[in-house]
């Protein structure tokens, strides 16, 4: 019943078709991972996955808009109008209500995914798949979308590692940071946006699933494995290109769908930085 | 002792959403100076220190900087850190050097700050251990020599000694002291081990939101009003 695994010359013949896919898991992957460290470190797991999965609605609602509305919005405006808003909501004192920021993650995380389901099954007579919004189930990646990943990818991978030793001082010491006068609730912001920015453009381009995995998956390797925070930054980046490249690679070759083998990808590292931390033992 | 002084506070109020923890103060602190802290758990000594910090606002009067402001050095209660940071020492060391934006410009040229830093605190050997991993003491000692590496005038300890037995106790307050002559540094210590602070104390802040603030050196803070009725009448068996 199962297709024969194709051969690696089936996969360098059709390089060209898989070319951008392949690059595009690889930027996505090492930038994502490069942020990733300091969304692990200040406890933004949550808020990572929320704001993938409300990107995907947005995407499924600019189709939507051009189906049935008749307003053609770009697929990754819809992505990036949606997780920011959805950024300032996360952002919002929810002490007054007494309710913990994870509830309210949760709230935001189930609304968009059902959302995202409700508005895809109105959507999928136009050939958009909302599994492939959600999943990462495509096999290509439009030009476009490409473009929005390098771009984006290149200008907050240059900014996180130029503020790097002032994200790391405010969030391990953040009255520290403050008493010295440093800029904290600019570098909290500002990560807020690189990461909801980077997000949103990569889950048009590559589907919610991957993209919550190479957010926090890379990042989690790397700290187990390193055993000082600097190597964290370079290894997490390394090994979020390697799952974009590699599951992409295991998705050709086992015919499986690609965004399900980046994340497995990147969930592999993580078990096998485990055992090298226990190794390693202490500190 | 009677240069400008560097910190001045004109009947400072502190609280929390416009409530009170304590009454005005009014005290200047001068370089060199050895101030500690006294008061009972919840008197508001940890309030104080984030006002004058510019964590917290007061609630009425002013914190004053006559020389102009001036950096400062703050070494919390406890571990205020995160732990799941690996951070080495000698980069918790290096953060006492960052002001502002100078994290965007290239930190090199640390390393001499840093070491020298260390060196004086005797905790050199722990410099590449992760920070997280170090005991309260060595914690402490690296928190030191963070203040030293920040190069302040003033420095601002909560209850630096809290996690020490006696004798370290006794050792980093001497320890303190010495860093505070070689670096004409002002020191704000908050301590709850009396005998241990008044020796080394020059002036006392003695904060007690029921009975009043009472500053001065340990032989006036002795006979005053406040003091004697929070522990000389009540609780005689705790004095030095
Ligand atoms: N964030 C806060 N909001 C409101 N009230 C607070 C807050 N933090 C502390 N308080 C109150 O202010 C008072 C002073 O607290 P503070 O922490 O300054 O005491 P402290 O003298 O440092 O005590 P300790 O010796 O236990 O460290 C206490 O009554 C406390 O309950
Ligand atoms: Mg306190």
């Amino acid at each position: 019943m199962n297709p024969p695994i194709p051969a690696w010359a089936d996969f360098v013949g059709a390089w060209d078709l898989f070319r951008d896919p392949v690059i595009c898991g690889v930027a996505a992957g090492a930038v994502l991972g490069l942020l990733g460290v300091h969304v692990v470190l200040r406890r933004m797991v949550f808020v990572a996955a929320t704001l993938s999965q409300v990107s995907g609605l947005g995407v499924a609602l600019a189709f939507f808009a051009g189906i049935h509305l008749g307003t053609e919005v770009p697929p990754v405006l819809g992505a990036l109008a949606l997780s920011l808003l959805a950024a300032v909501l996360v952002s919002l004192d929810t002490r007054r209500l007494r309710v913990s920021r994870d509830s309210v993650l949760a709230t935001l995380w189930l609304l968009a995914g059902g959302l995202a389901v409700m508005v895809g099954d109105r959507i999928t007579q136009e050939a958009h798949d909302i599994a492939g919004i959600l999943f990462g189930t495509a096999v290509l990646v439009r030009p476009e979308d490409l473009r929005a990943v390098l771009g984006v990818g290149a200008l907050v991978a240059t900014g996180a590692t130029w503020a790097g030793r002032g994200l790391v001082f405010a969030g391990f010491d953040p009255d520290g940071a403050r008493v010295q006068g440093l800029p904290v609730r600019a570098l909290d912001v500002s990560l807020l946006v690189a990461v909801t920015v980077m997000v949103a453009v990569s889950t048009r381009a590559l589907g919610a699933l991957p993209v919550f995995a190479f957010s926090v998956l890379p990042a989690l390797a790397a700290l187990l494995a390193v055993r000082h925070l600097r190597w964290a930054f370079p290894l997490a980046a390394l090994l979020g290109a390697l799952a974009g490249g590699l599951g992409y690679l295991a998705a050709f070759f086992l015919s499986f769908p690609v965004g399900a083998c980046q994340a497995v990808t990147a969930g592999l590292f993580v078990l096998l930085a485990v055992p090298v931390r226990l190794a390693r033992g202490g500190e | 002792m009677s240069s400008t002084p560097l910190l001045r506070c004109e009947r400072l109020v502190v609280g929390y959403g416009g409530r009170p923890v304590l009454p005005p103060v009014d005290l200047e602190i001068r370089p060199g100076e050895f101030w500690v802290v006294v008061g009972r758990n919840g008197s508001g000594k940890t309030t104080w220190f984030r006002t004058l910090l510019g964590l917290l606002s007061p609630v009425s009067g002013q914190v004053a900087w006559p020389q102009g402001r001036r950096p400062i050095a703050y070494v919390p209660q406890r571990s205020a850190f995160d732990e799941l940071y690996p951070v080495p020492v000698r980069e918790v060391v290096a953060m006492g050097a960052e002001r502002g934006w100078s994290f965007l410009s290239p930190g090199g040229g640390r390393g001499d700050r840093v070491r020298q830093a260390l060196t004086e605190v005797g905790a050199w050997e722990l410099r590449d251990r992760n920070f997280r991993a170090l005991s309260e003491g060595q914690k402490q000692r690296v928190l030191l020599a963070r203040m030293l590496c920040s190069q302040a005038g003033i420095a601002l300890l909560d209850e630096p000694t809290a996690a020490m037995d006696a004798v370290a106790e006794e050792e980093a307050m001497a320890m303190l002291d010495g860093l505070r002559r070689a670096h004409n540094l002002a020191l704000v210590v908050v301590s709850h081990h009396l005998q241990v602070a008044f020796r080394h104390a020059d002036r006392i802040l003695f904060l007690d939101p029921e009975v009043g603030v009472e500053v001065g050196t340990v032989a006036e803070i002795q006979q005053s009003e406040a003091w004697r009725a929070r522990y000389q009448d009540r609780h005689a068996g705790v004095l030095p």
